[in-house]
């Protein structure tokens, strides 16, 4: 009873998945095919939608190198910074007694709820005042800033689950709370924080409004408003191109997941203490 | 101030810092642009002083005099004795000699005009374009179109234009340029049958896909829950990829499944179903893809979430029910279920506040449309703030839509701290010292 | 002489600059430019070697770089980047834009008038249309100069016509038929369905509209009789008769079956494909699609087989029209006036009448100036002679008015809600009408 039951639930998962499978399935294909026109079935296998790597596709465009490296640099340092904010600031959340604790703890909770999005005409006069405006570098810091409530609430959960006895212990043996941290307790997060590191890592690779609006010189192209902008420009509208940048861009994305899968899905293990 | 207090203040600061810079100082920022009229015309820091061509008509609307509207329309350039003086100081005697005996006491009506009477001088033309647009400016007695720095700049022009004292005031409000604080963008709000339009837009949208959501990732994490690991690892994979796949490409792909030419018009062809653009045919259309362009990218974070909550509850329980005979959707029902009420409950209203808020993929894949049928609230906010097709863009208005879901934002989530008994997440630290 | 004399001063301009080496950055954004728009930066550099060359003659050194970017997100990310560059201090130096634009901009003070920098009465700038000079002033103002010009015609497969019963005749007698309001959008509909029904074309093809908003559904306001602004004040205008005639022409296509009600949003690659190769009746576009159809769309009998006329005229009180949406150079304020001035001077040059027949012919756009309609390139070029002999003379521009955009915008998301079913005309005018009032308050007069 049991494996016919668990057939039924893989065709009924099957079913329902098939959309999903099939957009996956005919974006590789059709990256590196030509369908009959009008038609979905690949007619001849081709590398000419990929011809965007070796020339340009459109004078005005930059090469798609340098705003791949673009788009490496503002996802890292995303990641870096959201990383390095978040251990000390949830830890400090999670076991340091100082005042007005409670204060920053709701503080995190209500900025999670805010349009970040729509605040974004205001966030550009803050950069124009810190002359970081069409930068790469302001729109890390934004986005690093936007990410961390996300990111301390995380890490604050790994925190919270690592056993007092352990830093309890230190303590006693006469070592700081510094160093207790240092040594005792990030060893422990570990995990945690790598998962916050892939995953800022990929909220980074994905942006796409941030850059297009506060980033809209040459210089800070990054992948997203790259292929948005190949997309808008109705003259050269080519789903084979498109899915060949698509690929192109998605593929670091298909190998950290492949590599993290696991620590990836575990991120929300310790935020859900809720 | 004891050492923990310090190490704590010192480990929040740079999180503390760059949240205050980039998020809390913007949600100020906003909450003052809401009351403003900002907008492109008004630029965002700053205007100056100048009163144009189309500022008169509506000048006596704002209590400035008539004799006054009509100092400012008068002619802008003269040759008269005291301009031809000025002329005289810059370019030589010679040459105002020569231009007062052309155009003594010739009132122009712009620069180009100007221009034109300077171009005649013969003995001692001025050749280059640049020392005519100088002397040019030299002969300009109205102050129309010119835009003044500061206020004392302009106060000090009308007055040597001879605008009376009790005018000066009310001209001078006029003639800025920059924005002002006014409470009218949420009297707009109230007023425009768009705005009701695009709440209850939200309300479905918020709704449906969080219906979605839960619903699907619960189905999901069951099912998989119940599968041999590898089963169910690939699907897992396969409904964990829309949220980490960049929204452009993963947006792009809807759109090649629906377009007219797509893979459903394809499909369907044979069955002699016209092609139509499946995702943008009527509003029905839209919301279905809408929200299960959002469904599955929310329904993973349900999925993930419920599997490891899942995963938590103790076998046992379920060999007992299995032993009592339960099938599984009994077990499901009276095991499960139950045991998953909180998580079910966190991703509900987390989710509501972050759709509320989102708008990324509607902006994608429809833009609002068919005829702002999914136009959200915050895509408004967006629209209205950063997209104009005439260039105006209202960042003021833009403003007080978002304060709109600032505001909801806040109350939501000081409502969710109650629920979710706040008091247990901020229990005090085990160590005092 | 006078002539002489303003050429000359024109080339001095430059000589009270000093006479040391002087390295300049002009920064140029195109907006709405793809490749066959590149002349819209190219011809910037070219101006910037003949100045550099003008000044060598001098005995100065001047070497200007000219830098170029029209890769944006669309219009809205063009505009997006500019006004937050200006605000920024940092707005590039020309740009390539709307003229709608000017009015916001002007008011915000990112951009300077041209007419503080260049002489308007000598060449190349007194050569330009008086009439696409205007469409660059705002508040008696010469802001800008006008890039290009283009017209929105409306177009018609011949096979098709011919398959409705007319004949070759008819069809050369098109042009004026529909200039003189004998041939409207209401026979223009009966004669799509017609094709419909007969099967020429498939349903939903009769009538093929843009699929987006923009300046083309002006036009259809006007052919039923309104006008977008008020001559006398100057203020914008809402017609509310000719608005609602309007959008019941849109729902009337639909319900008879000769346009789909789900046709804003098409595809634009597949809108251009299917009325370059007759699968559409009638439709109607811009000069520059001809480059489109006989380009990518591989449509190589191009006046065998499409047709062109003005927009008809709806009913009486409207008329047969179109209406030219120039992009102008506009300059924008710097801290430097120096660079705004080499800025002015570029811009003139690129207006030369050779540089910008370049560009016309290049991106199927039309002819700025009358020396430049003369030139062996376009007047040797069919589509741009023609286009420029029916169209041009009565083509009409939208306003320079602070507020048109907001205007524009709702006016299509009316006929949107109409068209797509979601408001009868009526109740999408009158939603329209509060939201303009409300908006505009006494800037918009409601007649």
């Amino acid at each position: 009873m049991n494996t016919k039951g668990n057939w039924m639930l893989i065709l009924a998962l099957s079913l329902i998945s098939a959309p999903l499978v099939i957009m996956y399935g005919f974006q590789l294909i059709d990256s590196v095919s030509r369908p009959a026109p009008g038609g979905i079935i690949p007619q001849e296998w081709e590398l000419t939608n990929w011809r965007f790597l070796w020339t340009s596709i459109d004078s005005a465009r930059p090469s798609i190198w340098r705003v791949t490296f673009n788009t490496f640099v503002f996802a890292s340092a995303t990641a870096l910074l959201v990383c390095a904010f978040s251990i000390t600031a949830a830890y400090a959340l999670s076991r340091l007694n100082f005042p007005a604790r409670r204060f920053f703890l709701a503080g995190l909770i209500m900025l999670h709820a805010f349009p970040t999005i729509t605040l974004i005409i205001a966030i550009f006069i803050v950069l124009q005042f810190l002359g970081l405006y069409d930068s790469l570098m302001g729109v890390i810091l934004v986005k690093a800033a936007l990410e961390l409530p996300f990111g301390i609430w995380i890490m604050k959960g790994f925190y919270d689950s690592v056993p007092w006895e352990i830093e309890m212990a230190g303590v006693q043996d006469g070592a700081s709370r510094f160093r207790v941290w240092r040594e005792l307790i990030l060893p422990q997060v570990k995990p945690g924080l790598s998962a916050l590191l892939i995953f800022s890592f990929l909220a980074g690779w994905s942006e796409f409004i941030l850059p297009l609006v506060l980033a809209p010189g040459a210089d800070a192209q990054v992948l997203a408003t790259y292929m948005n902008a190949v997309i808008a420009d109705d003259t050269r509208p080519d789903y084979g191109l498109f899915k060949a940048i698509g690929m192109f861009y998605a593929l670091p994305v298909i190998a950290v997941y492949l590599l993290f899968q696991k620590r990836l899905m575990n991120i929300y293990g310790g935020g859900t203490k809720g | 101030m004891t050492r923990q207090t310090l190490l704590g203040l010192g480990f929040l600061s740079p999180a503390l810092l760059a949240v205050m810079m980039f998020f809390l100082l913007p949600v100020v920022l906003t909450v003052v642009f809401a009351f403003t009229n900002m907008s492109t015309s008004t630029g965002i820091l700053g205007g100056e002083y100048q009163i144009s061509e189309s500022d008169l008509r509506r000048l006596p609307a704002v209590g400035v005099g008539e004799d006054a509207v009509a100092l400012l329309a008068g002619a802008g350039y003269a040759v008269q004795p005291e301009t031809l003086a000025l002329f005289a100081a810059e370019f030589g005697e010679d040459r105002a000699a020569e231009l007062d005996k052309l155009h003594g006491g010739a009132k122009f009506d712009d620069q180009r005009a100007m221009e034109r009477a300077l171009k005649e001088l013969r003995r001692n033309p001025l050749r280059k374009v640049r020392d005519r647009k100088t002397a040019a400016d030299l002969f300009r007695v109205s102050i129309l179109g010119q835009r003044f720095a500061t206020r004392d700049d302009f106060a000090l022009a009308i007055t040597d234009l001879g605008v009376p004292e009790r005018d000066r005031l009310a001209l001078t409000e006029a003639a800025y340029t920059g924005w002002t604080f006014t409470t009218q963008n949420f009297e707009l709000l109230w007023e425009l049958p768009a705005t009701w339009r695009y709440a209850l837009n939200s309300v479905i949208y918020v709704v449906l896909t969080l219906g979605f959501n839960v619903g699907f990732g619960l189905f999901l994490a069951l099912s998989t829950f119940y599968l041999p690991s590898r089963t169910a690892q690939t699907f897992r994979a396969i409904w964990f990829l829309p949220r980490i796949l960049p929204p452009v490409l993963y947006v792009l792909m809807w759109q090649w499944l629906t377009w007219d030419q797509g893979f459903i018009s394809a499909m369907l062809r044979p069955f002699g179903i016209e092609p139509i653009n499946w995702m943008r045919h009527t509003a029905t259309h839209a919301w279905t893809f809408i929200v299960l362009i959002n469904g599955c990218v929310g329904a993973s974070l349900g999925m993930i979430l419920f599997s490891s909550s899942l995963r938590a509850i103790p076998e046992t329980q379920l060999f007992a029910a299995q032993v009592d005979g339960a099938n599984r959707w009994q077990q499901v029902r009276h095991v499960l279920l139950p045991q998953m009420r909180w998580p079910i409950l966190f991703i509900t209203s987390y989710q509501t506040l972050s759709l509320l808020t989102s708008f990324e993929y509607i902006l994608l894949a429809t833009d609002g449309g068919p005829g702002r049928q999914t136009e959200v609230w915050a895509l408004a906010a967006y629209h209205t703030a950063l997209s104009n097709y005439g260039g105006n863009l209202e960042y003021g208005l833009g403003a007080a839509y978002a304060l709109a879901l600032v505001i909801i934002g806040i109350l939501l989530s000081a409502l969710y701290l109650r629920f979710f008994k706040f008091s247990e997440l901020v229990a005090k630290p085990r160590i005092e010292q | 002489m006078k002539k002489m004399t303003s050429a000359l001063a024109l080339i001095a301009a430059t000589a009270a600059a000093p006479v040391l080496a002087e390295d300049i950055t002009i920064t140029v954004w195109a907006g709405g430019s793809n490749d066959s728009d590149h002349y819209r930066i190219d011809n910037i550099r070219i101006a910037a070697d003949m100045l550099s060359r003008e000044a060598a003659i001098r005995g100065e050194e001047l070497n200007i770089t000219v830098e170029g970017k029209r890769d944006f997100d669309g219009w809205d990310g063009f505009k997006q980047a500019v006004t937050l560059g200006a605000e920024a201090g940092n707005a590039p130096n020309i740009v390539v834009t709307s003229h709608l634009d000017i009015a916001p901009w002007a008011s915000a003070g990112y951009i300077v008038p041209v007419e503080d920098y260049v002489d308007l009465d000598a060449w190349p700038l007194n050569n330009i249309y008086g009439n696409l000079m205007e469409i660059a002033t705002f508040d008696g103002m010469q802001w800008g100069v006008p890039q290009d010009a283009e017209s929105r015609p409306f177009f018609y497969w011949k096979e098709t016509f011919a398959a409705l019963g007319y004949s070759e005749a008819d069809m050369d007698a098109m042009s004026a038929r529909v200039e003189a309001g004998e041939y409207t959008l209401r026979d223009m509909l009966a004669d799509a369905k017609k094709a419909v029904d007969m099967g020429l074309v498939e349903k939903g093809y009769g009538f093929y509209p843009r699929v987006s908003n923009g300046p083309d559904y002006a036009q259809f306001y006007q052919s039923f009789g309104g006008e977008l602004t008020d001559t006398e004040t100057g203020k914008l205008l809402f017609d509310r008769t000719a608005m609602t005639e309007m959008y019941q022409f849109f729902v009337d296509a639909v319900d008879a079956g000769v346009t789909r009600r789900n046709h804003i949003g098409t595809e634009w690659d597949q809108w251009y494909s299917e009325v370059a190769n007759g699968k559409a009746a009638f439709w109607h576009g811009g000069t520059w699609h001809y480059g489109r159809y006989t380009g990518k769309e591989g449509n190589e009998d191009f006046f065998g087989t499409v047709g062109f006329t003005l927009i008809p005229a709806g009913n009486d009180a409207g008329r047969a029209n179109t209406v030219t949406h120039p992009l102008v150079y506009l300059l924008t304020d710097q801290k430097d006036d120096r660079v705004e001035e080499i800025a002015a001077q570029l811009v003139a040059i690129a207006s030369e009448p050779r540089l910008n027949a370049l560009h016309a012919i290049k991106s199927s756009h039309l002819a700025i100036g009358k020396a430049e309609a003369g030139l062996d390139l376009y007047s040797g070029d069919r589509w741009a002679a023609e286009a420029t002999e029916v169209l041009l003379p009565h083509a009409n521009a939208q306003p320079n008015h602070p507020s048109y955009g907001a205007f524009s915008e709702a006016m299509f998301k009316g006929l949107e809600a109409a068209w797509t079913g979601v408001q009868t005309p009526e109740e999408a005018v009158a939603e329209v009408e509060a939201q303009l009032t409300a908006t505009l308050g006494d800037e918009l007069i409601v007649r």
